[in-house]
């Protein structure tokens, strides 16, 4: 394939990735941390695969199986049909993105350099490395002109961990492996990143297998998860409400936790659930007119936005002047912001840790969609 | 004859041995750390080799320097060679160990990005682990470079020498301007060299100028 033919812009389509029988072994003990087992799945294309298990059910192991990095006992893996080990290993590394925990990014290169590391391992004109660079930066929300020259050294945690995902998305691979990629950020930052890479994947539907240890993580992130049993055997593979239905087996109800009611929450999404419409006033409004449209709200409390809709604070009606204008500074601590692509369960537990009745849903500019209050999450809890 | 007078009228010959010091230098610390190199890819790809070489480089270090020219001598004979075989031994245990420190100091996280990605050994060698491990590496050339500098003085014995040559000549005719002479130039050197490769590292590692902000 001639690298100078492929496009400019991110195509939709993954490719299927099939495991058949892949056994690897460290020393004559079958059952070593790291192991595999027998491990046999498919993968259809353009879906996310969470392999998920305690530390050393062989869950990277398997990851790593399919670009070479370690070679298996024994079995196949086939990405579309084809055999890896039929390819050259770094050929093979080239088609396949690749994000870890640690991200990994060069510190000697600019983040330029970095996103544009396959592409300039396969011979791409520096004019286009240059082109695809700035729109992946752009992709994933960083201003290329302000970052292109920097180093890895001068961003964020959660800034690093996009340009691992930029990286990885550089040459269009059909298939991705991502081993604990938003492991290394903190719980809020990693909500953030899971939410913008479902939102990417929409648009880009790679294959994607994923590694964590986190239950949660699986359930929101796969289209389909892998539990996987230490000593590297599949102990329940699924869609995520499948195998919160029925986890088949102790382990993996145990695995899965007691609390998978609570769980199921994290399959439905606030996009998924009607908003209740806000009541909103601008700064430099007229406060008589806000009390009687807050007085005749059944829920009763103001969201003061900005210009571009997008939430300044909530107004306490009782301290409301009774006339005059609206200011920014009578807006008292916001609720959480909800992304279209927070699950339930998310929600839930940031209102219940802030102490409110009611989530903002906002969209990806910030603009207010609508509240969600925690009624109606307990709604679809009984309804279940 | 006044100090003064005497340099005036030693011109060119200080030139000439400050020129000889330097290239005896380069050549020492050049040929070392092309041999050092070499031995610390060896180690690189194969830890076992790394006892036997810094056991080797480390006995030719504690030899006394008067003690190995003496063995030389025989051999090699009053020479150029005789005098850079000593040289370049002395670099080797501080440069070998140094480079693969180095190598050992890059961060995993980026060779297995490295490997995952698609580099080849020699790519990543060349393009990530090299690079990375250039200022663990400048830091021991540093310290052989200043180290060799002082180390021609010692070769005047052997007839090279550079600098060492004006300071022999000065003890011998007991002409103490000849020997602060030859001191000051090579403490110069010394200084000079240190921070034209400490310049060279700033220039080709911009990365860490952002780190250290």
């Amino acid at each position: 394939m001639n690298p100078l033919a492929g496009p400019a812009t991110p195509h939709r389509g993954g490719a299927t990735v099939e495991f058949q029988h892949v056994t690897k072994r460290y020393g004559p003990d079958t059952a070593g941390a790291g192991a595999v087992n027998d491990l046999s799945l498919l993968v259809p294309a353009g879906k996310i695969c969470v392999l998920v298990g305690p530390s050393g059910c062989g869950k990277t192991t398997s990851l790593k199986m399919v670009n070479r990095l370690i070679e298996p006992t024994s079995g196949r893996i086939l990405i579309d049909g084809a055999d890896v080990v039929a390819e050259e290993p770094t050929a093979l590394r080239r088609r396949i993105g690749y994000v870890i925990q640690q991200v990994g990014l060069f510190p000697h290169q600019t983040i330029g350099e970095n996103v544009a590391t396959v592409p300039r391992l396969l011979g791409w004109a520096p004019a286009r490395q240059r082109e695809r660079t700035d729109e992946l930066l752009a992709l994933i929300g960083l201003e290329p002109a302000l970052h292109r020259d920097r180093y890895p050294y001068q961003l964020s945690g959660g800034e690093r961990q996009r340009v691992g995902v930029a990286r990885a998305l550089a040459a269009d691979p059909p298939v991705m492996l991502m081993d604990e990629p938003f492991g290394a950020v903190d719980p809020i930052v990693r909500e953030r990143l899971q939410n913008e890479f479902l939102r990417l994947q929409e648009g880009l539907a790679k294959t994607i297998l994923f590694v964590t240890h986190d239950i949660d993580e699986a359930i929101k992130m796969g289209d389909l998860v892998a539990v996987m049993h230490s000593g590297g055997t599949l102990a329940r593979f699924g869609t995520p409400s499948e195998i919160l239905a029925d986890p088949a087996s102790d382990f993996v109800a145990r695995f899965v936790g007691a609390d998978r009611g609570l769980k199921r929450l994290s399959l439905t999404r606030v996009r998924d659930v009607p908003l209740a419409p806000a009541l909103t006033a601008r700064p430099g409004g007229d406060a008589a007119d806000a009390r009687s449209r807050v007085a005749a709200d059944p829920f009763g409390h103001l969201l003061l936005v900005d210009p571009l809709d997008r939430p300044i604070g909530w107004l306490d009606p009782r301290k409301l002047p009774v006339s005059g204008t609206l200011e920014a500074s009578m807006a008292v601590p916001m609720s959480p912001l909800l992304e279209p692509e927070t699950t339930l369960k998310d929600a839930l537990s940031m209102l219940l840790d802030a102490s409110v009745q009611a989530g903002i849903a906002v969209d990806a500019e910030g603009r207010v969609l609508g509240l969600l209050t925690v009624d109606v999450i307990a709604g679809l809890l009984n309804r279940r | 004859m006044s100090g003064w007078d005497w340099i005036a009228a030693h011109l060119d010959d200080i030139a000439a041995a400050t020129r000889d010091h330097v290239v005896l230098t380069i050549v020492a610390v050049g040929v070392g750390f092309a041999i050092s190199f070499a031995l610390a890819l060896l180690i690189h790809r194969d830890r076992r080799a790394y006892a036997p070489v810094t056991a080797v480089a480390g006995l030719l270090y504690t030899i006394p320097s008067l003690a190995l020219f003496a063995f030389l001598v025989p051999i090699t004979g009053l020479s150029l060679l005789t005098a850079e075989i000593g040289l370049v031994s002395y670099t080797l245990l501080i440069l070998v160990r140094n480079i693969v420190a180095g190598l050992d100091a890059v961060p995993p996280e980026a060779r297995e990005a490295a490997a995952g990605m698609g580099y080849s050994a020699l790519g990543r060698l060349l393009r990530v682990e090299l690079p990375l491990a250039l200022p663990v590496i400048v830091a021991g050339l540093r310290i052989a470079t200043v180290t060799t500098i002082g180390l021609v003085m010692v070769t005047a014995l052997i007839g090279e020498g550079g600098l060492g040559q004006v300071m022999l000549r000065g003890f011998t005719l007991q002409n103490y301007t000849a020997v602060y002479v030859g001191t000051a130039i090579s403490i110069g050197l010394a200084v000079v060299a240190d921070l034209l490769l400490l310049g060279a590292l700033r220039l080709a590692t911009p990365w860490r100028r952002a780190l250290e902000r």
